[in-house]
């Protein structure tokens, strides 16, 4: 979904509120339709009969409901939010002023042109007299009009912010699967399918044990994804998971050395701060080599600080340049330490011939600890 | 009916295993090599001409893509891969069959029909394009691969000092060794990074860092002398291309 969410000001100025669709005009010319009638009742005092009232009032009262609808220029030149009501006030009466004297005057052409041939002796003449009546009904016309402008552009602008409040659920939840698409690597999830459906033949316990895993690491970094800060403790726990699925794919050529201080096992750590650490190590070191190698993880305590440190082969002979994929990984990382140890965290990369090495260090706080 | 002569290349056993497993009752296949990496694949099929090489994109050493390179025009070729939108992109553009793992028996065989077909016709399978185009945006290749019979040479772009066109062929000279490949110079430039390597001349492309210094040893004519005393000719094109580069 396009997020125009600051396109629709809350006074859209850019649609009349009535002229924006069919049956909105449809029904303010209805509404209009007794205006009519109930003008024609009270001047047809000043006219010689039913007919002739009728004749010079009814043609005014459609053109004078078009006229009205510029009430919505009124409206936007003076909205009532940042206008005081003086000025508001102001800009009414002389818009409504205007807009009679205006009607007034055309309906004085309308009498002159119709005189001649309706065979009603001395309208215009009545018709002036007329110009009492006629002129205040025409400016009291004009501030309902602008009444039911202002009403309308209220409403719709009260619907815009509803409608965006919904968009904007709309898209935060969208930013949350994609979030949870971001932690699921495609490339694994449907490698191990691969290999569940090669060892469903030949060996179906090992094919349900791999189903097992998959859902277990599946639903695991579901949970804690939706967390801010997990015990260090899951977060191994999931690589755990992640390690044992990458086993089963590369048998011999995946090893693990790993080395966890149980001093640091309450650290709070963000979730998949690790893990996906891990993915890289065996995406981009041990799946590029023939022989495979050995994946290397050490979590120590020093003193008030943690230290991750992440190690595993590389080809020597492959890209020199650091992996678009790796790199990605490290600056999330980076910013997320950042972002929860201000000044506190340090990442170092190393890569040389062969070898690729991330240090993680930042504060050990463990639950019920603030900084 | 002759035997499908069929090479599998994939890094992983257990999908290695799966094929064999689909494959076992099929009476007009023969598996006569399995490969666990991009180096096997082209050593087997140069030296087995195989009819058709099941190929899996990610494998150390060599990708698929490069592979594909190296064997152009003599294997028919059907993909796998788990996940690669650009690679699939491709491929649908080309016309080359690919199996998305995990497959089904059903849907290999398929492929495997498709591809027996297109041998009796004679069509070939690859384009060179398609290797360009399968891979992600702003991942230019950084290496340069030379086939020698089975054996497949890495030459990463940045040890290479020069190349030179020699007929046919196109000479790449690095750390004092020098290897063949048929290719046109045209086509090796469009390959090497441009801010590092410029045609100097019509038979010579310069790595400018190993450049030491430009001699003027007639009229409009340059030279250019490189680290380790080797003197390459520059053109009047080449000189006014290389000033520019290195400002």
């Amino acid at each position: 979904m396009e997020p125009r969410l600051w396109a629709a000001s809350p006074f859209s100025t850019d649609v009349h509120p009535i002229l924006e669709s069919r049956q909105r005009l449809t029904l303010y010319l209805m509404a209009w339709l007794p205006i009519a009638a109930i003008l024609i009742a009270v001047l047809k005092r000043g006219f010689e009969s039913w007919p002739e009232a009728t004749l010079v009032i009814a043609p005014m009262s459609l053109l004078y409901a078009f006229m009205c609808l510029s009430a919505w220029y009124v409206c936007l030149a003076a909205p009532m939010r940042d206008q005081t009501a003086l000025r508001v006030l102001t800009t009414l009466s002389i818009a409504s002023v205007l807009s009679s004297g205006v009607w007034f005057a055309a309906g004085e052409v309308w009498v002159l042109s119709i005189e001649p041939w309706a065979n009603f002796p001395g309208l215009s003449e009545r018709y002036t007299l007329q110009f009492t009546p006629l002129f205040l009904n025409g400016v009291l016309l004009f501030l309902l009009a602008a009444a039911v402008h202002y009403l309308l552009i209220t409403i719709d602008a009260s619907r815009g912010v509803e409608k965006r409040a919904l968009e904007l659920q709309v898209l935060a939840r969208e930013a949350e699967l994609k979030a949870l698409r971001a932690q699921i690597d495609p490339h694994f999830l449907f490698n191990s399918l691969n290999s569940i459906s090669a060892l469903t033949m030949s060996d179906p316990q090992g094919a349900r044990s791999m189903c097992l895993l998959l859902a277990d690491f599946l639903r695991t970094s579901l949970v804690l994804g939706s967390k801010q800060q997990i015990p260090i403790s899951e977060e191994l726990r999931l690589v755990e998971g992640f390690l044992s699925i990458e086993k089963v794919r590369y048998g011999k050529r995946l090893s693990i050395v790993r080395n966890v201080d149980p001093a640091c096992d309450g650290c709070l750590v963000p979730p998949l701060l690790i893990q996906p650490l891990v993915e890289n190590a065996i995406r981009h070191g041990i799946a590029r080599l023939i022989d495979g190698g050995a994946v290397r993880l050490e979590v120590q305590r020093e003193g008030q600080a943690i230290e991750i440190l992440l190690e595993n082969p590389v080809d020597p002979h492959g890209e020199v340049t650091p992996q678009k994929g790796a790199g990605l990984g490290l600056e999330n990382v980076k910013s997320r330490l950042a972002r929860l140890f201000p000044g506190q965290a340090n990442v170092n990369v190393l890569r040389d011939e062969g070898r690729f090495q991330v240090r993680l260090r930042f504060p050990c706080i463990r639950l019920g600890e603030t900084q | 009916m002759k035997p499908l002569r069929l090479v599998i290349a994939d890094d992983e056993d257990l999908a290695r295993s799966l094929v064999r497993e689909f494959l076992k009752d099929s009476l007009d296949l023969e598996i006569v090599a399995e490969c666990r990496n991009g180096f096997e694949a082209v050593k087997a099929v140069t030296e087995l001409k195989p009819d058709l090489l099941l190929l899996d994109i990610q494998m150390p050493r060599l990708d698929g893509f490069e592979v594909l390179e190296l064997i152009e025009r003599e294997t028919n070729v059907i993909f796998i891969t788990a996940y690669d939108q650009y690679a699939i992109r491709a491929f649908d553009v080309h016309a080359i069959d690919y199996l998305l793992k995990p497959f089904s028996a059903e849907r290999l065989s398929e492929a495997l029909d498709r591809a027996r077909k297109k041998i009796d016709r004679g069509e070939p399978t690859t384009t060179a394009a398609l290797a360009a185009e399968a891979r992600p945006p702003g991942t230019r290749a950084d290496r340069i691969l030379i086939r020698d019979g089975g054996d497949v040479h890495v030459v990463p772009m940045a040890r290479i000092d020069y190349v030179e066109a020699q007929d046919d062929y196109v000479c790449f000279r690095a750390e004092g060794k020098r290897y063949l490949k048929q290719q046109t110079l045209a086509d090796v430039e469009t390959v090497l990074d441009p801010t590092r390597f410029v045609r100097i001349h019509r038979s010579y492309i310069l790595n400018v860092e190993r450049l030491a210094k430009l001699e003027l040893y007639a009229k409009d004519s340059h030279a250019a002398i490189l680290r380790d005393g080797t003197r390459l000719p520059v053109s009047r094109s080449g000189y006014s291309r290389l000033n520019t580069m290195i400002g």
